[in-house]
């Protein structure tokens, strides 16, 4: 009987690291993009490869922080009601002031609608601010927002989103009847599949350009002193 | 407890211990960033200081990129892990068996992975296990977002911390394995 058990014994926790094998394979592919799509994604994500290649290049329309010409370019996709994405800002403000000249922080949108309703009318109030004020007040407003509101869908934003428009000196009726407007819905959503696209799977989502042109992911609100290290290894890479 | 820590005072069931519980802490850190990480680690144009100081620095993500609840459960699975690992040696050694704690404690570990992440920011290994759109929309299902699985992963580790413990500290007898009354 002895030996029996001992199969026993052993095939349990064999199967268990198969099925943790299965696992990793499921969450390498997934990272890596390849073959990644699944069949709850919706249409249209067929061809997700998570390849950084497909990030959309960056031109005149984008809003950047920073010289446009600089070495280092940092590509954000971020969501207004992701705490992490309120921390990062903080981080990437302060990347922006050591570096000046040097890199580029440009701002795009990936609401995520399920985890934050709230996410996509303040993406528009953000290019509502760029429409109004230009580049300078997009920033303004990005920056008063993130330091005011508390993140997780808990901003009444009836009332703060008019309330930072009027504090950065934008024409609160313009603002008003911009914010009501559908016109910047497919500029959004374009930038949503272009996260994904490039293999973001959450906020924030970021992808690091080299001079040379070579492209570093950045997942998640990672800690200054990485992204500083990140910076420094693609400004060497010319 | 008793059997945890007279383990746990033997060298080399300490050592386990320690190496499982970092790589298990380190993996869980690094998961969002793997391909960074690979990216970096496969450049020959990157110096070796540089290979080794930003894995290093992305260990302190801990405390940015992390609420106070998945912290919590990622630190208790990885130390609990290397328990669990440093008991299933000393098992094997005492007995040699793994014993049936160790396929909870394996299970414990690969739930609890499930739920490590971002829970805010819908990055948890689960929507890279299930594509994006498809992740985050269960994960907005559940109140803490994906952190059942790793609170799951500490019970189940904690149980098979207990049953590994118990089958150490059980009395050397003869056990007939069929007894028919």
């Amino acid at each position: 009987m002895e030996p029996q058990l001992k199969q026993n014994n052993l095939a349990i926790p064999l199967a268990i690291v198969i099925a943790g094998a299965l696992i990793a394979a499921a969450v390498y592919f997934g990272n890596a993009g390849a073959g990644g799509a699944s069949a709850l994604q919706p249409q249209g994500a067929e061809q997700f490869t998570g390849d950084l290649e497909q990030m959309q290049p960056i031109t005149a329309g984008d809003h950047i922080r920073g010289n446009p010409d600089a070495p280092v370019k940092i590509v954000e996709y971020s969501d207004t009601e992701c705490p992490f994405c309120k921390a990062f800002h903080a981080t990437l403000q302060e990347a922006s002031e050591e570096y000046r000249d040097d890199v580029a922080w440009v701002y795009r949108h990936f609401p995520l609608d399920q985890l934050h309703t709230k996410a996509r009318k303040e993406a528009v109030a953000l290019e509502c601010a760029a429409e109004l004020g230009g580049n300078d007040a997009f920033w303004k407003y990005a920056d008063r927002w993130f330091e005011l509101t508390p993140s997780n869908d808990q901003t009444n934003i009836e009332t703060v989103l008019p309330q930072i428009a009027k504090e950065i000196g934008l024409d609160e009726s313009k603002f008003a009847t911009c914010l009501d407007s559908k016109k910047f819905d497919a500029h959004i959503e374009d930038n949503v599949q272009n996260a994904t696209a490039t293999g973001g799977n959450g906020t924030p989502w970021s992808i690091v350009i080299a001079p040379s042109g070579k492209k570093y992911p950045l997942s998640g609100a990672q800690p200054y002193e990485s992204v500083k290290q990140l910076i420094d290894l693609a400004l060497k890479d010319k | 407890m008793r059997g945890v820590l007279t383990s746990l005072a033997n060298t080399r069931s300490a050592v386990v211990a320690l190496t499982v519980a970092a790589t298990v802490f380190a993996i869980a850190v690094w998961l969002p960033n793997l391909r960074l990480l690979f990216a970096i680690w496969t450049d020959a144009s990157v110096s070796l200081g540089d290979k080794l100081a930003l894995p290093i620095s992305l260990l302190s993500s801990i405390a940015t990129n992390f609420t106070l609840l998945s912290a919590s459960y990622t630190i208790a699975i990885a130390v609990l892990a290397g328990v669990n690992a440093a008991l299933i040696v000393r098992l094997i050694q005492m007995r040699g068996v793994f014993g049936s704690g160790a396929a909870v404690g394996a299970s414990g570990i690969f739930t609890g992975a499930i739920g490590l992440g971002c829970a805010a920011c819908g990055s948890l290994i689960l929507t890279s296990l299930i594509g994006t759109v498809g992740g985050i929309s269960i994960l907005a299902l559940l109140p803490l977002r994906g952190g059942e699985f790793g609170i799951l992963g500490v019970v189940l580790l904690g149980v098979s911390t207990y049953l590994l413990a118990k089958q150490i500290t059980k009395p050397f007898v003869c056990e007939p394995a069929n007894i028919k009354v």
